[in-house]
């Protein structure tokens, strides 16, 4: 249907499921028995409008290439380019375009419209992918009537295991809504094969990640902090150990995409959590070439490989959050990169003072890695409101909680060296007299996060590229909406 | 006919096709499986490399499909996988043989058994269509076509005649 070639001065898009079109259409009618040339386009059922010599548009192209929002809409094209609109039933601006001054008489003055089918949710997307320009550069794979596009997309090499959402033009266009930046700006070189990543590459990861495009900026600034030469990405996905990336996610945003910081928290379920941070995997996988057995040399590997990303709960305005601690404002959206594995468990339903709670969290965190090892991994305490409740009323805030937890894990060098206690691991021999911390005093982070009921808190052991204290750390990025 | 495009989420450094794994460096200790697609006449073809493998001392097992016009059941792949550690799939002269043993020495590999398929040179085109639309890099050897008509012997002659390129492509190059 070539509409914009059109030689009618006239066009009125109209649909059955409108009462506004309906009231209109004895007007159309008269006009049409006149013979005003006005062309009919209809959006559903054209036999409704049956009288008026309508156009089939239940493909939405015209509605979409004249770009209708409300039905009825009235245009008026006057040479190249110059055109006039009415939306909905005004009885003037009819009067006006028309040039007919008794034009429905027995109707009132005005009546807004409907919307358009072409602006349904989901479906404009799909109009712009089928007859708009989405401008979408990677290459294309071409599926056949027959062939199952899940199917593919494993075949492919594309997913972690998991099925992918098919990456089409029309979800990549949506996606990228998401965004202010350009689809073809370079956001840096993933490892381990140092591709650059263009922010529509890193959409069409999201998409397959099954992510909501108003994830996208939270995905990017993911991908940013991973890109971060300190965060070590390159070696955190070749390493023979167990570790990846674990998000933090901090500020309002949060809330606004819907993400979890409560009931389990380090769990499944919740549509954010899980796939923001799958979709940083999936662009390690697929653009950096991050494939297990290949460049991924895990011994284990981790259930953190498919996701492990979280929000932490700001909703007590006693604690100060993750993000605040690492220098960014209050109410600033961010996301915080750990180098962790998955969750140690920590159980302690008999402490009742900030002191018995502290030895007792001390006490677990010195197994982090291995007992004996010491300024050798970083560590992320992921703390239970119950937890810090004991803090709390004792009026114990962030910095008084870390401080006395690193104290209680000094140790003195003697029983940590290598072959102390009859266990060759252990810290370097020459550090025997030394008194010395588990953790540096920056590694330890502690986020507030899980369901209200419970005296558990979590623990995830961080890399072991954490040992170069100053070479390898988390990082943390602003998230720009 | 061209119903739907999904768009490339890796880097485009590489092929689009998935390169198929890399056969062991000998056959010692090592079994083939000969697989019969089921096609007319492929057993007179296949009867001689099993010959010509024992000649070389590398050991095989036959199993056969039910049907050409099919993949291989379930079963079948899951036993193969079991069983051996090289696949070699004969003989297609059809689309639906050329069609279904491709995908079946795709599946084979991506249970861990590497392998080739043989077919007429008739299908050259077709395997590596298919092997194109499922994005895998196949390996293949073509014999003569028409291969229905031709004498036992012939076929087993077409057998010796690509001997030396099947081991080739069934282990890895030193």
């Amino acid at each position: 249907m070539a509409v914009a070639n059109s030689n009618n001065d006239l066009l009125l898009f109209l649909k059955q499921d409108c009462e506004t079109c309906q009231l209109v259409k004895p007007v159309v009618d008269d006009l049409k028995k006149k013979g005003v040339d006005i062309e009919v386009y209809v959006q559903d059922y054209p036999d409704y409008y049956e009288e008026l010599s309508p156009n089939d548009d239940t493909s939405l192209e015209a509605s979409f290439n004249w770009n209708v929002e409300t039905t009825p809409t009235l245009i008026q094209t006057s040479g190249k380019g110059s055109t006039l609109r009415v939306e909905g039933w005004d009885k003037k601006g009819w009067q006006d375009v028309l040039g007919v001054e008794d034009l429905g008489e027995n109707l009132p003055d005005f009546r807004p419209g409907c919307g358009s089918k072409s602006r349904e949710p989901g479906v404009y997307e799909n109009l712009m992918a089928t007859y708009g320009d989405v401008g979408i550069q990677s290459r294309g794979i071409e599926l056949g009537n027959w062939d199952d596009d899940m199917e593919i997309c494993y075949e492919r090499g594309w997913t972690d295991g998991l099925p992918v959402t098919p990456p089409t033009d029309a979800r990549i266009w949506r996606m990228l809504q998401g965004t202010n930046r350009k689809p073809d700006e370079v956001i840096g070189k993933v490892p381990p094969n140092l591709a650059p990543i263009t922010v529509e590459k890193a959409a069409i990861n999201a998409v397959l990640a099954g992510c909501k495009p108003e994830y996208f900026p939270v995905v990017i600034a993911a991908l940013e902090a991973a890109l971060d030469p300190v965060f070590t990405m390159h070696g955190l996905l070749c390493t023979t150990c167990f570790s990846s990336p674990i998000i933090v996610i901090n500020g309002p945003i949060a809330k606004s995409i819907g993400m979890n910081w409560g009931m389990n928290v380090l769990g499944q379920g919740n549509r954010a959590n899980a796939t923001i941070g799958r979709a940083l995997q999936l662009i390690i996988r697929n653009v950096g070439g991050g494939v297990p057995g290949d460049l991924d040399r895990s011994t284990f590997g981790g259930p953190g490989k498919y996701t492990f990303c979280f929000a932490e709960d700001e909703t007590d305005d006693s604690w100060e959050s993750l993000s605040v601690t690492r220098g960014f404002e209050k109410g600033e959206n961010t996301v915080t990169l750990f180098q962790g594995d998955g969750i140690q468990g920590f159980i302690d339903q008999r402490s009742q003072t900030p002191e018995q709670i502290t030895k007792s969290l001390a006490s677990s965190l010195l197994a982090v890695g291995h007992p004996k090892l010491a300024e050798f991994t970083n560590a992320m305490l992921v703390l239970s409101p119950e937890h810090y409740e004991i803090y709390k009323k004792e009026g114990w805030d962030r910095n008084k909680i870390t401080e006395a937890l690193h104290k209680e894990m000094i140790r003195p060098g003697s029983e940590l060296i290598q072959g102390a206690g009859g266990i060759g691991e252990g810290i370097d021999t020459s550090r025997a007299d030394e008194m010395v911390n588990k953790f540096w005093l920056e590694g330890l982070l502690i986020v507030r996060a899980g369901g209200k009921a419970g005296l558990y808190s979590a623990i995830c052991a961080g890399w072991t590229g954490g040992r170069f204290r100053h070479e390898s750390k988390p990082v943390t990025k602003k998230i720009t909406l | 006919m061209i119903a739907s495009v999904l768009r490339d989420p890796t880097a485009e450094t590489t092929q689009l096709k998935r390169n198929r794994l890399a056969p062991p460096a000998s056959l010692d200790g090592k079994v083939v499986a000969l697989m019969d697609i089921g096609k007319m006449r492929g057993d007179e073809f296949i009867d001689r490399l099993e010959q010509l493998f024992k000649m070389k001392n590398i050991a095989t097992k036959r199993y056969k499909k039910p049907t050409n016009t099919r993949t291989a059941p379930t079963e079948l792949v899951q036993k193969i996988v079991q069983e051996t550690d090289v696949v070699v799939i004969a003989l297609s002269d059809c689309g639906s043989c050329t069609s279904c043993s491709t995908h079946d020495l795709n599946d084979l590999d991506h249970l861990g058994i590497p392998g080739v398929s043989i077919l007429t040179e008739e299908f050259r085109e077709a395997f590596n269509g298919q092997c194109e639309k499922i994005g895998f890099d196949g390996a293949s050897i073509f014999t003569p076509h028409p291969m229905q008509n031709k004498t036992t012997q012939e076929l087993h002659d077409f057998a010796d005649g690509i001997l030396e390129e099947l081991l080739a492509k069934i282990t890895q190059p030193v």
